[in-house]
């Protein structure tokens, strides 16, 4: 067990904003925080961090209480913040120093860090007889994107054991969202420990083992991905025809979730109904296109846990 | 305080001080007061010396038109003779008409001037007129003016038939003096605790720059702390340090820049003052010794330098510490003058509290409220550095008000740091000053 997460609560006043929150995560992988806007989970990552002092539970770091000053944690806050004044490479060499990163060490991952996310202009701007060709070495002179990568250099430049990543994609282009992507495979192959929070389901299905779906500080859902998929069952189907096929559904009495000019998303209560559905369309020479039964995408799993609590409060 | 709590506070205080120190801003403003500060003394010398040298020499007033219209007969001016600046004026009754004269001298004697003495219910005037385009300036008027005055008195004196030793006994002082006794009879002598004019303006010269410093050092220490809380970088930067070692580093390295401002500048001002030594000509007076208190340079010694620049330090500590208060409570940089409230009125307590005692030194000597201030951690850095200087503070007195000023400052910290601690992720409006007293409750 490396790093354990027990019964955490926190409150402001009477209301509570995290409420006896369990989770651990026992082997090198991305656990997913997830949640709506306002569920808890950022207040559960600074509660992890030490920032914010809480009212129960405790975080364990391979056994020990976690303290983020002495153990090697790296974060990416989800609101990014620099100095905005301050030249890039003095600041990241100032991050470097409180985690004791020694110097020689702290310039050469900015160098590597810097190269790898194209950033080397504004960190190191070339010079012409000695003086600065460009003025884009301070954080309030480069792009929303540019100053999100830097962020990420400081939140790695210790390589840190431990990495928290709050809504690390969020405001990202395509081709930079691919760059953080595929920094992220990297830390899990030299297996790192992430936490990552994030609105964006698809990036959390293709990184993340285990999650937790917070609800008004609450857990609502916890487990690993793939089994939390399974326990749903296949009956998400998706039916793809050349001709009508709505008398067959309502025969089947078929709850249709969701349908598009040439394809029905249909809900099915297991897959023999399913398939009884495909051999009746098949008998009757529908001509079908596409039929696919697959489990509920965590997209769908989330929508219908908090949109399920949201309705029961 | 655990040791792990401020743990890595030096890297904060040497990245803020460095930062501050390569600030534009901060540059521009130290390189322009440093210039101020050299060219100052030696420009006031200049200025001066000019004026001084105009004032030693013979006046350019030739003659003097007397015009009596009082009862007394003519009367003798010559007296001003004894004055060398004035031995070559001769003196004439007017006999022209008014007028006459006076288009005179606006014309052709412009280094003539009109003498009238007029007596009006029970009271005498003496006006003099000089031409508007004339070499004669208004301090040559003024020195002339009062020598005549004098004069007039001596005549009136001896119209009178009044000896000048018996002016003397009338216009004699008289004193009176209480002398308090003890048990056997013998009296208590006081010491006269009072200071001078002189040494009032060079108190209030020293309280004046250590409100300025107080000022600018606040600002300073208040948008350090509240830039990083507005740009989220403190969100940053609690993964690797305490808030305890966050807020100490930035205090020490604000006050340090700062301080590095303040002792660059006096001594830029001292070459400057030597400086004007070598312009003040023959005389090689400088300008500071025209105006510091004679006694000044007597006091100068290496124990009171060491206690007034810690009273001063630990005044500046205190202070903004207290600014790290509005820096703690407040999320917005456009918050800042409106967060400053609090700070700004104690400091003026402060220095309001040490102008006051100064002017009670001047007019009755030490008193329960004089000591009051020098041992008030608001108003000792204001007032007790100027008060050692000009020796009206015993040591005893000085060490008292360093160690209550040392306890102010640890339960002040021990607060702010808790209120920072607290408030450090806080994002709302500014906190008010009821809602800080509540919190004060929890911390």
């Amino acid at each position: 067990m490396s790093l354990s997460v027990q019964n955490l609560t926190k409150k402001y006043g009477d209301k509570v904003v995290v409420d006896n929150l369990s989770f651990e995560i026992n082997q090198p992988g991305v656990y997913a925080l997830l949640g709506t806007n306002g569920a808890g989970k950022t207040t559960s990552i600074r509660i992890i961090l030490g920032m914010l002092a809480n009212n129960g539970g405790k975080v364990l770091w391979k056994g020990k209480p976690l303290d983020p000053v002495k153990s090697n944690v790296g974060y990416l806050a989800e609101e990014r913040g620099l100095y905005p004044k301050y030249s890039l490479l003095d600041q990241l060499m100032y991050f470097a120093k409180l985690r004791n990163v020694p110097k020689k060490t702290a310039m050469d991952r900015i160098k590597y860090w810097a190269e790898r996310l194209a950033v080397e202009e504004y960190i190191f701007p070339p010079k012409v007889k000695g003086k600065r060709t460009s003025k884009a070495n301070r954080a309030d002179q480069l792009s929303k994107g540019n100053q999100q990568k830097i962020q990420l250099m400081a939140a790695l430049i210790s390589d840190p054991e431990l990495l928290i990543l709050d809504e690390p994609l969020s405001g990202l282009d395509p081709i930079n969202t691919d760059l953080f992507k595929s920094i992220i495979r990297e830390e899990i192959a030299r297996n790192k420990y992430l936490i990552m929070s994030s609105h964006q389901m698809p990036t959390i299905e293709e990184f993340c083992s285990d999650i937790t779906i917070l609800n008004r500080g609450k857990a609502v859902l916890q487990g690993n991905l793939n089994e939390v998929k399974k326990s749903y069952g296949r009956i998400n189907l998706f039916v793809k025809s050349d001709v009508d096929i709505a008398s067959y559904i309502s025969s089947f009495d078929l709850t249709i979730v969701n349908k598009t000019p040439s394809e029905y998303h249909l809900r099915v209560k297991d897959e023999k109904q399913a398939m009884e559905f495909l051999a009746k369309l098949i008998n009757d020479q529908i001509p079908v296109v596409k039929f696919e039964l697959r489990e509920p995408s965590l997209h769908e799993i989330f929508v219908e846990k908090v949109g399920v609590v949201h309705e029961e409060k | 305080m655990k040791k792990s709590s401020i743990s890595g506070w030096k890297n904060v205080y040497i990245f803020t001080l460095i930062q501050t120190l390569k600030n534009k801003a901060f540059i521009i403003t130290y390189l322009l007061l440093i210039i101020l500060m050299m060219v100052s003394m030696p420009i006031i010398s200049m200025i001066t010396s000019s004026e001084r040298q105009e004032f030693d020499e013979p006046i350019p007033v030739k003659k003097v038109y007397v015009n009596n219209e009082t009862s007394f007969p003519d009367m003798d001016f010559t007296g001003v003779h004894s004055d060398d600046r004035l031995s070559h004026i001769s003196f004439e009754t007017m006999k022209e008409a008014y007028d006459t004269v006076a288009d005179r001298i606006e014309k052709k004697e412009q280094e003539s001037v009109i003498l009238t003495l007029t007596e009006k219910e029970g009271m005498y005037a003496l006006n003099l007129l000089n031409a508007n385009e004339s070499p004669i300036k208004d301090i040559h008027m003024q020195l002339l003016g009062e020598t005549i005055a004098k004069e007039f008195d001596i005549y009136k004196i001896n119209v009178l038939g009044i000896k000048q030793e018996q002016l003397a006994m009338l216009h004699a002082e008289v004193e009176t003096k209480v002398t308090l006794t003890d048990v056997n009879g013998a009296p208590i002598l006081e010491e006269d605790t009072s200071i001078t004019n002189s040494e009032y303006w060079f108190i209030y010269g020293i309280l004046i720059v250590i409100l300025f410093v107080n000022s600018f050092a606040s600002g300073q220490i208040a948008t350090s702390i509240v830039t990083e809380k507005s740009t989220r970088v403190v969100e940053y930067l609690l993964t690797s340090v305490k808030p305890l070692a966050i807020i100490i580093g930035k205090i020490l390295a604000m006050l340090s820049a700062v301080l590095l401002q303040m002792i660059s500048m006096v001594v830029i001002l001292y070459a400057s003052n030597k400086i004007s030594t070598v312009l003040s000509g023959d005389t090689k007076e400088s300008v500071l010794s025209r105006y510091l208190p004679e006694n000044i340079f007597q006091n100068l010694n290496l124990m009171n330098i060491i206690v007034c620049f810690v009273l001063i330090l630990l005044g500046l500590i205190f202070y903004g510490t207290l600014a790290a208060l509005t820096g703690a409570t407040i999320s917005k940089l456009e918050e800042i003058s409106e967060g400053l409230t609090l700070f700004t009125v104690t400091n003026i307590v402060g220095a309001y509290l040490g102008l006051g005692a100064a002017n009670v030194l001047m007019a009755s000597g030490v008193n329960g409220f004089v000591t009051f201030t020098f041992l008030f951690p608001l108003s000792a850095p204001f007032l007790l550095p100027g008060a050692i200087l000009t020796g009206k503070v015993s040591l005893g007195l000085a060490v008292g008000a360093i160690a209550l000023q040392i306890i102010f400052i640890i339960l002040l910290f021990w607060f702010v740091a808790k209120v920072y601690e607290t408030l450090i992720l806080h994002t709302g409006n500014k906190i008010k000053v009821k809602e800080l007293i509540k919190l004060s409750k929890t911390v």
